[in-house]
């Protein structure tokens, strides 16, 4: 698979994919989708596709085509799709054309939330609540974006060979979010919920710290030593992970 | 009964270090290896013997030995001696060391395999050193290692995926399974005339993993197929040397390599790594410029002059292997005694030993703390090494120790 095409993939399955926590912790959001009732397809020609699904002021994010969407937009290319992820382009409305304003107008306003949240800076991050929602998302596109590049980046590929049957637990310390990965054979499964019984542990002593090591800005080895990161268990898991959360910048910056 | 540790000097100390050294403590020697962290020390203020003590006053009973090169014992009057006098006389200078050549004489003289050798560093410095030799003596690109397998830090020595490796340093290593001779012929034959040498340790010793012994015949096979397809065979003896047999880990499974890595045993501590060989392959060494701007110090040499030595003397490594023997039969035994089934695998010497009553290892990772924080510093992830500085007086304390650690989980 090319570059592209996994770009897109992680495009879709790791960054949309907030949009699902967005609805729930954004007012603003919140707000603008609580009485939408219908799914959008994005698809990428000869590439991947996702579907963007509204009820009840929720939102499901999935992998694949949508059996009856409301609005299907289409990219020529994987890059193409890439583009418009980027702002620099957009997509071809191929149905739900009584739906155009909420997609010039509405749909818009969702994803810049999304990009605010996904973006940080210092200023931003200096508020706890943006600081708190900006670390859950991180560590759900990194969590999700393991799953695709388990399969598809090579290096990826190469790395998951060595984790073995078994459940990796992250935890941001003390009330944080946490994430899950289950290895087992060639499925890997994201949840949030937290493992009874993990085969190895990663956590966090707080947001700061794990905001921080998941956007790499802090010495990994330090804040081991220091205990501000702790791991236990089977720690061949954790490093095979790493190294497979290490590709995430050569996709998406 | 031995109380718990306090390390709260290292842990000051480390906080220092971490604003102007990356990760604090670089390398294999991070605390950040240690699980947990927290219930190890990080810094050391002295060592003697089989003990060294932190910077809090605690003393441990080494079973890392530095992660190999202590084996006659911390600060050893012989080689310590041996070195100092050196040093008097001159280290590094303009000149070649004499011992230089009295220690290859020496290296020559006990290791069977050995027409030469070659002086360096570290273990890294001759295992790349040892590939760049069979490349140039075949003409061929091609290196097989082992899954698993750490032949040091250049970038073809790791696995790809790790940071500051470039797809081209790896493009020509080829990596097969441990005790596996039909992978090897496979490589051989998808890569016909391209495999240029096989490096592996005597055994395989995989980092968090149980360490595995050759399978009867694996090494013959792998010779044969080499000597077939005039491939290099590389030992790479820094972890083992000196800890199963004085005349290279070869004679003690029984194969001859082309090409021997000595470093972690060699001097007690003092920085040296050897590459010895065959004479066939002498001229091919002496065509690589290779050099490194203290490879030539004498301090190193003659601590290695005297550390071999006194080796050979004590018939270390029968001591050493009786010694572990005594020691962590020991411990499976009073660890039965609390319903633990602790696994040891690899060589008495050098033993790999682990709790496996849970899959996660946590339940391991625990007990090694808390010998840790008691006084017996055990790595919950590394083969273990024992010295001559381990004798039987050395052993008891460990298995008082080693029952309070039980009892506390």
């Amino acid at each position: 698979m090319n570059h592209e095409k996994i770009k897109a993939l992680l495009n879709m399955n790791a960054v949309m994919k907030n949009l699902e926590e967005l609805v729930r912790l954004d007012s603003q959001v919140a707000e603008q989708v609580k009485d939408l009732d219908f799914a959008m397809e994005f698809s990428t020609l000869f590439g991947p596709k996702c579907s963007v699904e509204f009820k009840a002021g929720q939102c499901r994010v999935r992998p694949g085509k949508h059996a009856s969407p409301r609005i299907r937009l289409l990219c020529f290319s994987s890059a193409h799709f890439n583009r418009v992820m980027e702002g620099k382009s957009n997509p071809i409305p191929v149905k739900g054309i009584r739906f155009l304003k909420f997609l010039s107008t509405e749909f818009p306003k969702i994803t810049d939330r999304l990009e605010y949240y996904l973006k940080p800076d210092g200023a931003k991050l200096a508020d706890p609540e943006y600081l708190k929602i900006n670390t859950r998302f991180t560590l759900n596109t990194a969590m999700n974006a393991v799953k695709f590049l388990a399969i598809h980046d090579p290096l990826g590929k190469f790395n998951r060979a060595h984790i073995p049957t078994g459940t990796v637990q992250f935890q941001v310390l003390p009330d944080g979010p946490s994430a899950v990965l289950h290895f087992d054979g060639d499925t890997i499964e994201v949840s949030d919920q937290p493992c009874a019984s993990p085969s190895a542990v990663l956590l966090f002593k707080d947001e700061q710290t794990a905001n921080d090591l998941l956007n790499g800005n802090c010495d990994a080895f330090a804040a081991l030593a220091t205990g501000d990161v702790k791991m236990k268990g089977r720690i061949p898991m954790i490093e095979a992970i790493n190294l497979i959360l290490d590709r995430i910048p050569m996709y998406l910056s | 009964m031995t109380t718990t540790y306090d390390y709260s000097r290292s842990q000051e100390l480390f906080q220092r270090a971490v604003k102007v050294i990356p990760c604090g403590v670089p390398g294999h020697m991070s605390p950040g290896v240690n699980v947990p962290p927290a219930d190890y020390p990080i810094f050391t203020e002295k060592a003697k013997g089989a003990m060294f003590y932190d910077l809090d006053g605690n003393r441990f009973i080494d079973y890392m030995c530095a992660y190999g090169p202590m084996v006659l014992g911390y600060n050893n009057p012989l080689v310590d001696t041996a070195a100092t006098e050196q040093l008097k006389s001159a280290d590094l200078t303009m000149g070649a060391s004499p011992k230089m050549v009295e220690l290859a004489e020496l290296l020559v003289d006990m290791v069977p395999v050995a027409d030469w050798a070659f002086f360096a560093k570290n273990g890294g410095d001759v295992t790349n050193y040892a590939t760049m030799i069979a490349r140039t003596a075949t003409n061929r690109k091609k290196i097989v290692m082992i899954q698993g397998g750490y032949h040091g830090v250049a970038p073809w020595m790791q696995p790809p995926g790790h940071h500051g490796l470039i797809e081209e340093d790896y493009s020509h290593i080829i990596r097969i399974p441990w005790n596996d001779v039909n992978a090897f012929q496979q490589a051989v034959d998808q890569y016909p005339d391209q495999i240029a040498g096989f490096i592996a340790t005597p055994y395989h010793v995989p980092t968090f993993y149980d360490n595995e012994l050759p399978k009867e015949g694996y090494w013959p096979g792998i010779e044969l197929i080499c000597r077939k397809n005039d491939i290099v065979l590389i030992l790479d003896d820094i972890r083992h040397g000196f800890r199963l047999d004085m005349g290279g880990s070869c004679e003690y499974f029984g194969f001859k390599p082309d090409l021997i890595c000595f470093c972690k045993a060699l001097a007690n501590g003092f920085p040296i790594s050897a590459l010895v060989g065959r004479e066939s392959l002498k001229l091919e060494a002496a065509k690589i410029f290779y050099t490194g701007s203290y490879w030539n110090q004498a301090v190193p040499m003659a601590a290695a002059i005297a550390c071999l030595t006194e080796l050979k003397r004590l018939n270390a490594p029968a001591v050493m292997l009786e010694n572990g023997e005594k020691l962590f039969s020991a411990m499976q035994t009073m660890a039965a005694g609390y319903g633990y089934d602790l696994n040891v695998t690899g060589a008495w010497s050098m033993p790999n030993i682990r709790i496996t009553n849970d899959d996660s290892n946590m339940l391991h990772q625990q007990w090694c703390a808390e010998c840790t924080k008691r006084g017996v510093f055990l790595a919950s992830h590394h083969n273990l090494f024992m010295s001559l500085a381990h004798d039987e007086a050395v052993i008891s304390q460990t298995l008082e120790i080693v029952d309070e650690a039980f009892n506390a989980l």
